[in-house]
């Protein structure tokens, strides 16, 4: 569905359309964040979040400005001209996320950005999208397989069925997550999050009978 | 101390020719050699002989470079020259490049147009599978995040597909600095009246047995050398890359 949206597959049947143009192929209005691995390992950490801008031909000065600010962003001070092999994975999913940004997407789409991750890290990624997607407010569209990471981050939840892969169901989540950490207290960030348990376990049984 | 074995061996020889083991009509004793390679350096007789070597040898290899990045690059992208170009490739790769030496001479003139010629053939194998198979084990999701950055497919090959292919050409050119110097000394061997390999060659038929172990253990020095260099520049200018040697 993601790869569907990003243009990299051609839909089997039906159209998308972003703002009632029909999507044909990538393009940067549409800005992507895989799993792993998607760095340009010749670039440094500056050439990864100038590569989109270069590539629109924004002249040096004010690249720089923008690789600077997402530089700042992603709380990467330090490290502009280390190369992704000198760095952890999840500062390279932050280099990953500050790359797509500084595209300036209209919609951004990450499939399971976090998912290689261990658990710490992923939590404080989490909270930087959550921090970054309401400066922005764009809209963000996020495969995750982590339930906890679905209620923590969407405010529509999709559900999908097991194969074939068709919406299931789609959910509100009808309170706010803050910044903090006080959702975890939250009775209906629980509730909602077994709800979704519940529906999801459905098809990975159906799966497995 | 990685020097150890090298000096163990030249120890052995030396060893094996004084106690009379080895005779010198078979192999003459290394001080003998040692001492030969320091006259020739010292004389300074060896010198244009090394700047003729290396000028052919510098120039198959630079065109061995150029074509062959360009060519497997090429056949990475296009299906068509793939088609057109690989079995002619696969077919020319397990020929000896020396045997052709003659015919090229026949074709091209026994001068350095036609030793350049082969030079740069038999570099250029190793130089276009490396490309090749660089370009063509690009990873998917590099192709597909830079065209979700806006790299259109025309830029795709220079943006993408060669700066990742590097590590993968940068290896098979270090085969052809070494398939270089072989070649180059087999096509001094017939008609040149310069070179490293003619220096071998003429003191071998005149039964010079000593001097023309001293070329050769300079020629090996000097392969050694380039490659050491090829090396140290590749780390600095590469830097991006975990090296495996």
């Amino acid at each position: 569905m993601l790869y569907l949206v990003g243009g990299f597959l051609k839909p089997t049947s039906g159209s998308i359309r972003l703002h009632g143009r029909p999507i044909t192929g990538p393009g940067p209005d549409r800005g992507i964040v895989f799993q792993r691995y998607s760095l340009f390992p010749w670039l440094t950490v500056r050439g990864n979040i100038g590569y989109g801008l270069q590539e629109k031909g924004v002249p040096r000065k004010e690249r720089s400005r923008i690789v600077d600010e997402h530089v700042r962003l992603v709380h990467l001070e330090g490290f502009e001209d280390r190369y992704p092999r000198e760095l952890s994975g999840g500062m390279q999913q932050r280099v990953a996320l500050a790359q797509t940004l500084a595209c300036q997407p209209e919609i951004l789409l990450m499939d399971e950005p976090f998912g290689a991750l261990d658990a710490q890290t992923r939590r404080l990624l989490q909270d930087e999208l959550r921090r970054i997607w309401r400066r922005d407010t764009k809209t963000v569209l996020f495969v995750t397989h982590d339930v906890e990471e679905a209620v923590a981050l969407g405010t529509r939840i999709v559900v999908m069925s097991a194969r074939p892969g068709r919406i299931k169901e789609v959910l509100t989540r009808g309170f706010d997550v803050s910044d903090g950490d006080e959702f975890e207290t939250i009775p209906e960030f629980s509730a909602l999050k077994l709800r979704i348990w519940k529906s999801v376990k459905e098809e990975v049984e159906a799966v497995r009978a | 101390m990685r020097l150890l074995p090298l000096v163990l061996l030249l120890t052995t020889w030396q060893l094996a020719s004084s106690s009379g083991l080895l005779p010198k009509s078979v192999l003459p004793p290394f001080a003998d050699v040692a001492s030969i390679l320091g006259k020739l350096l010292a004389s300074g007789e060896i010198f244009p002989h090394t700047a003729a070597s290396l000028a052919r040898a510098g120039a198959g290899f630079l065109i061995a470079v150029v074509g062959g990045v360009a060519l497997g690059l090429l056949m990475a992208r296009v299906r068509a020259v793939q088609r057109a170009i690989e079995p002619i490739l696969l077919l020319i790769y397990p020929v000896p490049k020396t045997a052709l030496i003659p015919l090229f001479m026949i074709w091209l003139g026994i001068g350095d147009f036609s030793k350049v010629t082969v030079i740069a053939l038999a570099c250029l194998l190793p130089v276009v599978v490396a490309t090749f198979n660089g370009a063509r084990s690009v990873d998917d999701m590099l192709l597909w995040s830079a065209r979700a950055r806006g790299t259109s497919e025309r830029r795709l090959l220079w943006r993408v597909v060669l700066p990742a292919a590097l590590p993968q050409i940068a290896a098979g050119v270090r085969t052809a600095i070494a398939i270089a110097i072989i070649v180059l000394v087999s096509s001094e061997f017939i008609s040149a009246e310069t070179g490293l390999g003619y220096l071998i060659f003429s003191y071998g038929g005149v039964g010079a047995d000593d001097a023309m172990l001293a070329v050769v253990i300079y020629l090996a020095v000097l392969g050694y050398l380039l490659d050491r260099f090829y090396l140290a520049g590749l780390r600095r200018l590469m830097s991006w890359h975990a090296f495996a040697h």
